[in-house]
């Protein structure tokens, strides 16, 4: 405790102010408590250093730049559940931060202050900050009516009582002077006590993320949502010969014209397919059902594929145009029959269930490191109608393990070291991914029974991975904060998708391979472009954590559920929700659409399996995009419950058949 | 402002030997700790999301826990969720209950049965949009839920009516054809393949409990209008076997109409209408379908066996009665257990094969028809009385043989000390004529058992318990005896009835019955006991 040194900071400091007069009075008594120094003494310790600190902090405009950046990285960081609370203090601090930098004149550091964390707020306060982009001098902060109601107001931020806690700890932990100057003079604290409130449920925030800001810059970028061209179902559509050419050219003026440049080429390019097609035509006499279903797909635009993709084998190109030629037509008046695959005698292990396109593979990944598959044609045999009297009498039971001649009635794959999270089959059931807690995907053959790579490249457990809709490419999500795409032949990812604030739950493709979409702990969804990485979307109005994600077979829409059982139907073109669907009471752990897209199927904790109507209510948009919400609510169709089984996974075959797995749980 | 406590923190670092802690610390750390703990919890919330799962488990906070680099808290792995309990007299602290267990119980313990193997089982959840009623979907009555919002509205009035909604049954196409097709299969029987593959679905198909209540108005109503075509009356009977045969459903609520129908089929007097109709065989099935009746529901209808046993007693004492319903009678006795035969056939068999016995004898009954129907009622009667002694001899301890062989060397002698009711009712048993022609073999065996005392002394001890428990039952026993033989020196006969007429007290029992039997039926009887047994009387 030096006192002169004190002394010297509080003259330097008064000095420095211009309060000349107090100068001179604080060296009068000074002189004064020379004399008797037991008064001086008494200065606290604490407080000494605090004066001393305060002066060595006051000296430059670097500190604004270097304390904000540790606040937001400490935001950054912090728990997901109080997250959106403490990043709400960083909008306000910010701008004043920014606006501090002006009025004392270092107009240089303020704006690359400025620009340097400007993406964090565009999302959100877009307009608010072009406006003040233009402050360049402290005369201008006076004189815009803006900036002067900002610094003349203090902003109101709603907190839970542990947000608030943790704010003033971090402040005072790292002597934010700066920060805490900034937080106590321009921030109103409104703490309440109990839970943090949702993200959605502050007024505040709902009318900057949704109302006036909707137009943020990520979600204006432009998104291709359009099918591929030359798909499957295009073909099919061909080798019909019914629809008509000027139908393909509803969409966008600018997509349709990628669309008529693409025509020429392909023309030629298809000749040999289409040939071959043609012949098969006489054959359709299902051909009524599969034209008018092909009708809905054929209103998308098409799009030319950002990846280069893989050839099809032509008699899997044959088994699969010959599925969608017997695809049975569904709507909201002809429901889809389920069938439901049991898992029995899990003992709590099943972590996750996959199950493959026809649906003759399924799936297991369990909590033991496990992968086991069950090839169901062959099983389908020895399935005796007795399974639930097997969970209550063995001897049954016993029985029926006793007629498969005591072995294993599945394949069993090992090689994770850890709970496998995720399985999924590629589209034509010959490759099997699994991820792990071991923080590594592995692919598996199952036609060899045997491990063929290792991708190794998160730093966490993988939680979600999924097959691209054609093969070959592969999305997975982490608890890294990460997704990533792969290719099954490299094992180095080829691309990293960073920018969700928390764990990336869920991934799963767009029907034309050009995006992916993620769901995380931070509550959003994103869209990610497949070819630059780049974010084009992001979802906001979950209210917890994404655990499914579905994307329309024409690409338009998409879906997602969420902890609580929250279904919500987005538009990727605009980037809106177009309805939440209520009705599960618990996690829903799996969506899917249907082929062509007119019913979406969800599978949730809560033992039911819904069956939701997609046309009626995407229809309405498409006319009057003003339209709220809340008149064209999906209807639900059907719940289907099961007796006691939570339905983990959904899968539409290509001939419209659902199917479902699950596992029995008899607490449930 | 921490929701850890400052006193706890204190606490643990106490009890890692940290004592000097300044007081400044402890608010600091407590903060500290809370937010390690959430963040914990946060992880562990994810790691159970992504298991599917919606109860948090020891296994997903050790997967936090490494997941943050710590090492994980051992000592808690269990496969289900952990069971808290309240602590009483405070509003939020709970505890793990941990049961004292004894090393030696854990020890003992027989080895637990090995966990079942995961499988994955197959079941349509749903047909085109419908739930069929099947085990492995939720019961209908679960689903049609709707009919709730109607109550409400009554009650909204204020007035609580408790409405109730007639039951609207609806048939789904399906099993409406599936009805039509296996009624008309057993009305025309054309095909007698596809009859047997129809009855093969009834037993084992597990949707088919709706049609329940229309299966067993058809068999009812069939039976009724039909008593004189025997190929149909079988087919029904074999239906309502198989939907016996079928675990799926539920038949309970319409037995009472089935009853009837299958009585009917035992003891009608008459069952088709040719001679080459084989209606014995149809009362033998059916009273096979009764015995299974009452054996399965006889514990939920416990009127259900004594009304059939009335009324087949009924049958069966009534003289004026045809042989044929007299046999089905016999038959649905038989079919309920030797017990029944015992308690009710068995007294009544004297006097009842005095009537028989003219209708039997070429002599006295001139229409052969009759007398064939005499000789069923003949054998029925045999086999039900046979099987009841083979029953009774089923019942023996394997320790009679030893004692009865004593009995064979003491020549006669009742020796108290060996005694039990069997073994002096064996005694008994003895003084008939053709087990003395075993006496001669008895004694070189037990021979081979070397010793005497030996062979005295075994089944002595191991009886012991039983002689000093009940020395009354004894003495009285032996009186019986000795009334028993007395009697028997009076003459054949006499002896005979008293102990059929007897066959209903528990201390009477194989042993006794047997000569009775045979006093009756002859050496046919000796068909029925088993042959260590048997070795005695011959």
């Amino acid at each position: 405790m030096d006192e002169e040194e004190i002394e010297k900071a509080v003259v330097a400091y008064l000095k420095k102010k211009g309060f000349k007069q107090t100068e001179l009075a604080f060296q009068e008594e000074q002189q004064h408590s020379n004399n008797n120094n037991s008064a001086n003494s008494q200065i606290d310790p604490d407080i000494t250093k605090k004066i001393l600190s305060f002066s060595q902090f006051e000296t430059g405009p670097e500190r604004y730049q270097e304390e904000y950046s540790k606040l937001r990285s400490w935001a950054y960081s912090s728990l997901d559940l109080y997250k959106h609370e403490l990043l709400r203090v960083l909008y306000p601090v910010f701008i004043h931060c920014f606006m501090e930098l002006v009025a004392r004149g270092h107009i240089q550091e303020a704006r690359a202050f400025f620009n340097s964390y400007r993406e964090d707020h565009e999302m959100t306060h877009l307009r608010d900050l072009q406006k003040l982009e233009g402050v360049l001098s402290p005369s201008h902060l006076e004189e815009m009516e803006f900036a002067h109601s900002i610094r003349l107001s203090k902003v109101n931020i709603k907190m839970c009582q542990y947000s608030y806690d943790l704010l003033l700890q971090y402040l005072h932990k790292t002597e934010s002077i700066t920060m805490l100057g900034i937080i106590n003079e321009r921030i109103n604290f409104q703490v309440s006590p109990g839970q943090p409130g949702s993200i959605s449920d502050d007024a505040e925030v709902v009318t900057l993320v949704a109302s006036g800001h909707d137009a943020s810059l990520i979600n204006q970028k432009e998104v291709h949502w359009g099918l591929l061209e030359d798909s499957l179902e295009e073909r099919l559509e061909k080798a019909g010969g019914s629809v008509p050419d000027s139908e393909k050219l509803d969409g966008d003026p600018k997509e349709g014209e990628v669309e008529e440049n693409k025509k020429s080429v392909e023309g030629g390019k298809q000749g040999a397919s289409l040939k071959k097609l043609k012949k098969d035509k006489v054959g359709v006499a299902t051909g009524k059902s599969s034209r008018t279903e092909g009708s809905t797909v054929a209103t998308a635009p098409r799009v030319k594929p950002e990846l280069a993709l893989p050839a099809i084998p032509s008699e899997v190109e044959h088994s699969i145009l010959e599925d969608l030629r017997n695809r049975v037509q569904l709507s909201n008046a002809a429901l889809p029959s389920v069938s439901f695959y049991t898992f029995v005698n899990t003992h709590n292990g099943l972590n996750c269930a996959s199950i493959s396109h026809d649906g003759s593979l399924v799936a297991g990944g369990f909590s033991d490191s496990s992968l086991k598959v069950w090839d169901m044609a062959k099983l389908g045999q020895q399935t005796g109608p007795s399974f639930l009297q097997g969970e209550t009498d063995s001897p049954t039971n016993e029985h029926v393990l006793g007629s498969s001649g005591g072995r294993r009635c599945y394949t069993l794959f090992q090689g994770h070291s850890g709970p496998v999270y995720s399985a999924s089959f590629s589209p034509y059931g010959d490759f099997l991914l699994s991820s792990s807690s071991d923080s590594t995907i592995r692919l598996w053959s199952t036609k060899l029974n045997a491990n063929l790579v290792c991708y190794k490249g998160h730093n966490y457990p993988v939680w979600d991975v999924q097959f691209s809709p054609v093969g070959h490419y592969f999305a997975s999500s982490s608890h890294d904060r990460t997704a990533r795409i792969w290719s099954i032949d490299r094992i180095q990812p080829l691309r990293i998708m960073a920018g969700h604030l928390s764990d990336v739950d869920c991934v799963q493709w767009h029907a034309n391979c050009n995006y992916i979409a993620t769901g995380s702990s931070d509550k959003t969804v994103r869209l990610w472009d497949v070819q630059s990485g780049e974010c084009v979307r992001i979802f906001i109005g979950h209210r917890s954590m994404i655990l499914s994600l579905a994307m329309s077979p024409d690409g338009r829409y998409m879906a997602s559920g969420d902890e609580d059982g929250t279904v919500m139907m987005w538009d990727l073109s605009s980037g809106r929700c177009i309805t939440p669907l209520v009705g599960h009471s618990s996690c829903v752990w799996s969506l899917a659409f249907s082929g062509e897209g007119s019913l979406l199927a969800s599978g949730s904790a809560d033992c039911t399996v819904k069956l939701w109507d997609v046309t009626t209510s995407t229809k309405a948009p498409l006319k009057d995009e003003n339209k709220s919400g809340s008149n064209n609510r999906l209807r639900s169709l059907k719940t289907l419950p099961t007796k006691a089984t939570p339905v983990y996974a959904l899968r539409f075959s290509r001939r419209n058949l659902l199917f479902a797995a699950g596992a029995f749980s008899k607490s449930a | 402002m921490s929701i850890v406590p400052k006193e706890t923190i204190e606490v643990i670092s106490q009890s890692i030997g940290v004592n000097n802690l300044s007081p400044d610390v402890l608010p600091a750390l407590a903060a500290d700790v809370e937010y390690r703990i959430r963040e914990i919890m946060q992880e562990a919330i994810k790691c159970m999301r992504h298991s599917k799962r919606t109860t948090l488990s020891t296994d997903d906070v050790d997967a936090a826990l490494s997941l943050r680099g710590v090492e994980p808290i051992y000592g808690f792995a269990s496969g289900d969720p952990l069971r808290f309990k309240r602590a009483a007299g405070h509003k939020d602290l709970f505890y793990i209950e941990e049961k004292d267990v004894e090393f030696k119980d854990v020890i003992e313990a027989p080895l637990p049965k090995a966990p079942l193997d995961t499988a994955v089982v197959a079941h349509w959840l749903a047909v085109e949009g419908v739930q069929p009623a099947i085990p492995e979907n939720p019961p209908p009555e679960a689903l049609a839920m709707p009919s709730d919002n109607r109550k409400t509205e009554y009650k909204e009035d204020g007035v609580p009516v408790d409405i109730k909604v007639p039951v609207k049954h609806v048939l789904s196409r399906e099993l409406q054809l599936y009805y039509d097709k296996i009624t008309e299969l057993t009305v025309n029987r054309s095909n007698p393949l596809l009859f047997k593959e129809a009855l093969r679905s009834l037993a084992t198909d597990s949707g088919i409990h709706p049609l329940v209540p229309y299966f067993t108005y058809f068999v009812s109503d069939e039976v009724a209008r039909n008593l004189n075509n025997f190929p149909l009356l079988f087919a029904l009977m074999r239906l309502v076997w198989s939907l016996l045969q079928n675990t799926q459903i539920h038949i309970e609520p319409y037995l009472h109409q089935l009853m009837p129908s299958i009585v009917t089929c035992i003891v009608a007097k008459r069952l088709g209408n040719r001679l080459s109709d084989n209606h014995w065989e149809l009362r033998d099935f059916s009273a096979k379908l009764v015995a299974l009746i009452c054996k399965r529901y006889g514990r939920v209808y416990h009127n259900l066996q004594p009304r059939v046993t009335r009324t087949l007693l009924h049958a069966f004492l009534d003289p004026t009665k045809a042989l044929p319903q007299h046999y089905g009678a016999i038959q649905g006795l038989a079919a309920l257990g030797p017990g029944v035969v015992r308690l009710l056939v068995l007294p009544n068999l004297e006097i009842y094969l005095q009537l028989l016995e003219p209708e039997m004898q070429l002599e006295k009954q001139k229409n052969e028809m009759k007398r064939l129907e005499a000789w069923r009622v003949y054998g029925a009667l045999m086999s039900a009385a046979g099987l009841c002694i083979y029953e009774r001899f089923k019942f023996l301890p394997v320790s009679l043989s030893p004692s009865t062989r004593t009995f064979l060397k003491s020549k006669w002698k009742v020796s108290t000390t060996l005694s039990s009711k069997r073994k002096a009712s064996l005694d008994n048993m003895m003084t008939q004529p053709p087990a003395k022609r075993l006496m001669t073999d008895g004694p070189t065996r037990s021979m081979s058992a070397n010793s005497l005392p030996v062979g005295t002394q075994g089944p002595a001890v191991g009886h012991e318990t039983g002689v000093s428990s009940a020395p009354h039952g004894l003495q009285h026993n032996e009186n019986m005896l000795r009334a028993s033989g007395r009697r028997e020196m009076a003459g054949g006969q006499g002896k005979t009835s008293v102990a059929l007429d007897q066959a209903w007290k528990e201390d009477l029992d194989a042993a006794r019955l047997l000569p009775s039997l045979f006093e009756c039926f002859g050496e046919r009887m000796f068909s029925f006991t088993p042959s260590p047994e048997l070795s005695f009387f011959l």
